[in-house]
């Protein structure tokens, strides 16, 4: 229902002062074939610098493909604004979610949703798990916590009712014992309402309950799998942290 | 008595539709157009009418006043001074705001001068709102000034907005706080095409464990101006905050200046500042939501200038 056709994501690279290779083309996303199923969990994990989140953003619009498409239900999407993919049933939980000056997760709730219906937005309310009803007219400002305005990012991804959810790293300021409820509501997203999910994560808790785990490494999907055939791979990943180790001056890489 | 014009302006600048409930004084091209007093609410004119005292009687609560001015006579320039004395222990809502409507080429203004004694342990909300709109090519400017002096304990809370179609605004805000009273002043400006709004702002920290904190919110659209100055000067144990923020839309310009002044050892002020573009994360995110991007800037400028 989501396809990537062999998209590519380029940027000019800076000057090797600033850690660049001193000019030239560096493509972040080097070439993704790839077809995600209707219904389905995914897991991308891959090592910091991979590609995750750029991918990620290229599939909501939120950067443009320097090369390829994206067909969503048969559609050519690749030209689609971040408005256009909304409507047509995207949606997208940011890593680092915007904080603004007085608007209430009231206001965001009700643009995602449609409706200022107060029985409307309680009722999303307990469909995301949030018990406090005080919670909807809190400001979406810089003095949220950040386990408050993750919940807040997924309520109202989840409120836009998608046909795909994106989520980008959703448990980052989370504390570990919300975690599991998290994953749960995910799960059950997708379980009744059918909702396509791709979890950008490394948190192995995302890794156990997906369908699929995808492994991104240097922009390409290294592996496809479940978790079991990930891990040999992941556990080797995980000495190279930071960027794939390709030129004998990454110090960034110690193996 | 009040034609269509007048009433659309006392619905946006004062949220009245028609008269209000309460004590009232509706000033129209300099001169009163109506009154109602109260049992504990005085209005009385001051000679040549060139303004109202508005006196509170100690004690009094819950109740309000609406004094608001429209304006709809080419080329007049009205200047009015008002005095508001406020009871001991009184909390009372003073909705002030000043509606324009402009049908000539002559210009059209309003200077208003309001004077505020807020007395021992009182609680005052002062609202006001200036607003220009009509047909009319004539200038219309509003230059409005507050002055404030809060008793022992007085509690006082100021929202100064002016919401379009005024081409020129001055406004100079001062105010001294007298020990443990507590100022929150809040200001929203939005200016468009070639407008021009300065702010000047000035609180003194007299008293002990006095507070203030002052909030400037501004949209500077198109070729318009803004300017904004403010200075907390301290002058006992106190604490004083500043927050101002402004968003640049096309081609405006704004400069900020928060000044600090601490002539106190044991006082406390802080200011946070910024200037910019409406940040992207938040245009993304309601774009994500499914609004367009001129409807996720426009919400916000709403949430901006609530």
């Amino acid at each position: 229902m989501l396809e990537l056709k062999n998209i590519v994501f380029s940027v000019e690279d800076g000057p090797q002062e600033n850690g660049g290779n001193g000019g030239g083309i560096r493509r972040i996303i080097d070439g993704i074939d790839y077809a995600f199923r209707k219904g389905k969990f995914y897991a991308i994990t891959g090592p910091n610098g991979s590609g995750k989140t750029t991918l990620a953003k290229l599939i909501m619009g939120i950067n443009p493909v320097t090369e390829g498409s994206i067909l969503f239900g048969g559609k050519n999407i690749t030209g689609y604004s971040i408005t256009d993919r909304a409507k047509a049933g995207i949606s997208y939980s940011f890593q680092q979610p915007a904080r603004f000056k007085g608007i209430t997760f009231r206001d965001l709730l009700s643009i995602a949703s449609g409706t200022e219906e107060e029985m409307q937005l309680l009722a999303l309310l307990r469909r995301v798990g949030i018990c406090s009803l005080s919670f909807l007219d809190k400001p979406v400002d810089s003095k949220l916590s950040g386990g408050e305005i993750k919940k807040i990012e997924l309520a109202t991804t989840i409120a836009r009712n998608p046909k795909v959810a994106i989520y980008d790293e959703p448990d980052t300021g989370i504390d570990l014992w919300t975690i599991g409820p998290m994953v749960n509501l995910l799960k059950r997203e997708q379980a009744e309402h059918g909702t396509t999910t791709l979890v950008v994560s490394h948190n192995r808790a995302f890794l156990e309950v997906a369908d699929v785990v995808l492994i991104i490494n240097g922009g390409r999907f290294v592996y496809e799998g479940d978790l079991k055939g990930a891990l040999p791979l992941l556990s080797d990943m995980s000495i190279c942290n930071y960027k794939a180790c390709v030129r004998i001056d990454d110090v960034g890489c110690f193996r | 008595m009040l034609d269509a014009f007048d009433k659309e302006l006392l619905k946006t600048v004062a949220d009245l539709e028609g008269l209000p409930k309460g004590a009232y004084n509706i000033r129209k091209n300099g001169r009163l157009l109506a009154r109602e007093v109260s049992a504990n609410i005085r209005i009385e004119s001051l000679d040549d009418n060139r303004g109202i005292v508005v006196t509170i009687k100690p004690g009094t609560v819950n109740e309000s006043v609406h004094i608001p001015v429209i304006l709809s006579q080419a080329g007049l320039n009205d200047v009015v001074y008002n005095r508001f004395i406020i009871g001991e222990k009184s909390d009372v809502t003073i909705i002030a705001g000043c509606g324009i409507h402009c049908g000539g080429p002559d210009p059209e203004g309003h200077e208003g001068l309001h004077e505020f004694e807020v007395g021992r342990k009182a609680k005052v909300r002062y609202v006001e709102k200036h607003y220009a709109t009509g047909p009319g090519r004539g200038k219309r400017s509003l230059n409005p000034s507050t002055r404030m002096v809060l008793a022992e304990g007085a509690h006082a809370e100021m929202e100064l907005t002016q919401i379009g179609g005024v081409d020129e605004a001055n406004r100079s805000n001062e105010a001294v706080l007298g020990p443990g009273s507590v100022l929150l002043v809040t200001e929203r400006v939005m200016t468009e095409g070639s407008q021009r709004a300065v702010s000047r702002n000035s609180l003194v920290l007299e008293g002990n464990d006095s507070r203030a904190n002052l909030v400037s919110r501004s949209v500077i659209k198109d070729d318009s101006v803004q300017d904004f100055f403010a200075t907390l000067e301290a002058r006992a144990r106190c604490f004083g905050h500043i927050e101002c923020d402004a968003i640049l839309i096309g081609n405006g310009r704004n400069e900020t200046i928060p000044s600090l002044k601490a002539f106190h050892p044991e006082a406390e002020l802080t200011h946070e500042a910024s200037i910019g573009k409406i940040a992207n994360d938040q245009l993304m995110k309601l774009m994500s939501l499914g609004l367009s991007y001129e409807e996720a800037v426009n919400r916000i400028i709403q949430g901006f200038l609530r």
